[in-house]
């Protein structure tokens, strides 16, 4: 019983802070959920807290790989406008690899 | 901008506390200011910020910040300080919001402290964990304090806020932005209390609070705060933030004057806001964020943006200027829709026309131009090949980068003027630079328009 980090992290440090069980680790930007100390909250709070701060859509995700926070579940924008907000997030990201 | 400053300015005579700070005093541009990116969590999102990139309102878009850890702060200002000793105001802005990592907050203005005494530290949040800190603030010795508080009605806020994070939970709609419009108030109030000097920040978003800014004047007021900033929405699509997408406008200059006027009933009003990135550096309106971190001060630290204003490396002392204008009257066209740029040529004895240069003819090559790789801005850059200075109404966080990457200053803060206009204002600026770098040769820091 775990909840893991996607590729969607934008490394903003906001779970690692509020997570109960220390169970989240950065390594030079990349953000990993540790298996065997995350208990998913349970005992803990009533929500996860990670996926309760997290401001990225699907960028956590359960053991079955669910995203917590399914598309258009935090921002409220409607499909088609999502498809143009990540086509501009990939090209931005492209023009940062080159 | 250039609105009226004058209830400001009466505000800074009586306190000693704003006349040295360039955020709260329109007179205080010569003393410069560090933003000391060690905050990246935030507890609440808006609707103009893409957390992707800083905050395209409290930090101007362009270049997301590399976080520093709070050792690093207190080096990166150390260094600065050595390089631009009118370095007086020490900030913490973000990219998230500092009260949602308070820990490297403190102890970035704790080690910052330790290290000067003649020194404004200062903070911007969006509130929500102010009451929790503003002791702990104060006695770090934060004496400036910003908040951005765009409404007190919560049906407002929901439009506002979509959520945010409190008390392990995250609270949506309007139970969010009612406990968030609570929060800063009390907030407000504390760090009022402990001696603050309280500016609020209200976003204005056509629509949606233009008309209740005079409300928020006035409860601010009444619980403490000392300035007021009235802030034009940034939003644009590419910037991806969910008023940007969802075509929600900015103000007109005729919309942020009238607020500003009606806010100005109960709070004292200033309008020289630069919309800061959280990494700035220098005096305002002269972004020196690219001073490499690790550089000592004697390193060459003009690279890049500068470098079409050295003497040294450009004998005959001109700077080319590109335009994107519409119909070649104004500073008019976003970069992105640009089919042509007229160029300039400055010099020091005046301006002169240089050929257009057409987007499509500089189509960046076969290889990038059969796939997906290709694209209008990647020709538009080509295009700019060359080219110091560019002078446009709007500009997406890609093509800024690129740019600044091929040695091109990108610039919006001519957008609405002639360009005749805009060129000369450039061409002063650019000759003042020049005649400031002979008496100070090796001084290139603030040398960039």
């Amino acid at each position: 019983m775990a909840f893991s980090i996607t590729s969607a992290c934008i490394g903003c440090n906001a779970c690692k802070l509020v997570c109960p069980k220390n169970a989240i680790t950065n390594v030079s930007g990349q953000y990993t959920i540790s298996a065997h100390r995350c208990t998913e909250c349970v005992g803990s709070f009533a929500d996860p807290q990670c996926a309760s701060i997290c401001p990225v859509e699907t960028a956590i995700v359960n053991q079955d790989g669910l995203a917590l926070n399914p598309p258009g579940s935090l921002t409220g924008l409607p499909d088609e406008r999502k498809v143009i907000a990540m086509s501009c997030v990939s090209r931005v990201s492209r023009r940062e690899s080159l | 901008m250039g609105g009226s400053c004058s209830t400001n300015d009466s505000v800074v005579e009586l306190n000693p506390k704003m006349a040295t700070h360039p955020c709260y005093s329109k007179q205080a541009h010569q003393y410069a200011r560090i933003h000391l990116p060690v905050a990246p969590a935030c507890n609440i999102q808006c609707n103009y910020c893409n957390r992707k990139f800083d905050c395209s309102n409290e930090s101007r878009p362009g270049v997301v910040s590399k976080l520093l850890a709070p050792a690093q702060a207190a080096e990166r200002y150390r260094k600065v300080k050595a390089r631009i000793p009118e370095t007086k105001v020490v900030g913490i802005a973000g990219p998230g919001d500092p009260l949602a990592n308070p820990a490297s907050t403190l102890a970035t203005l704790k080690a910052v402290a330790k290290l000067e005494d003649d020194i404004h530290l200062c903070v911007s949040t969006n509130g929500l964990n102010l009451v929790d800190h503003a002791k702990a603030l104060r006695e770090v010795g934060v004496e400036h304090l910003t908040i951005t508080i765009n409404c007190i009605d919560a049906d407002i806020g929901a439009q506002i806020y979509p959520w945010i994070y409190f008390d392990h939970r995250r609270l949506r709609g309007r139970q969010g932005a009612q406990t968030l419009i609570d929060r800063q108030l009390a907030g407000l109030k504390a760090a009022a209390e402990q001696g603050m000097l309280v500016k609020i920040n209200t976003v204005l978003i056509p629509g949606i609070n233009d008309h209740h800014v005079a409300a928020v004047a006035s409860e601010v007021k009444r619980l403490g705060a000392a300035l007021h900033n009235v802030m034009p929405l940034i939003a644009e699509a590419e910037h991806g933030t969910y008023f940007g997408l969802m075509g929600q406008r900015s103000p007109t200059e005729e919309e942020l004057a009238k607020a500003r006027e009606e806010a100005g009933v109960s709070m004292a009003q200033m309008s020289h806001c630069q919309q800061c990135r959280a990494d700035a550096v220098g005096r305002l309106g002269q972004d020196c964020s690219d001073i490499d971190q690790d550089a000592e001060p004697a390193a060459d630290l003009g690279h890049g943006r500068s470098s079409g204003l050295e003497s040294e490396r450009d004998p005959e002392r001109r700077l080319v200027v590109a335009v994107a204008s519409r119909h070649g009257q104004f500073i008019d066209q976003h970069f992105g829709h640009a089919t042509r740029f007229h160029l300039y040529q400055l010099t020091e004895q005046g301006i002169s026309d240089m050929p257009d240069r057409e987007v499509s003819q500089y189509c960046s090559g076969e290889d990038t131009c059969t796939d997906d790789e290709s694209s209008p801005v990647a020709d538009a850059i080509a295009a700019l090949k060359g080219v110091d200075m560019l002078l446009c109404s709007r500009l997406g966080i890609g093509p800024w980068q690129a740019l600044e990457a091929e040695g091109v200053a990108p610039s919006t803060d001519f957008t609405g003027m002639t360009i005749k206009d805009a060129l000369q204002g450039v061409q002063a600026k650019w000759v003042a630079s020049l005649a400031n770098s002979a008496d100070y040769a090796d001084d290139k820091i603030g040398e960039v328009i």
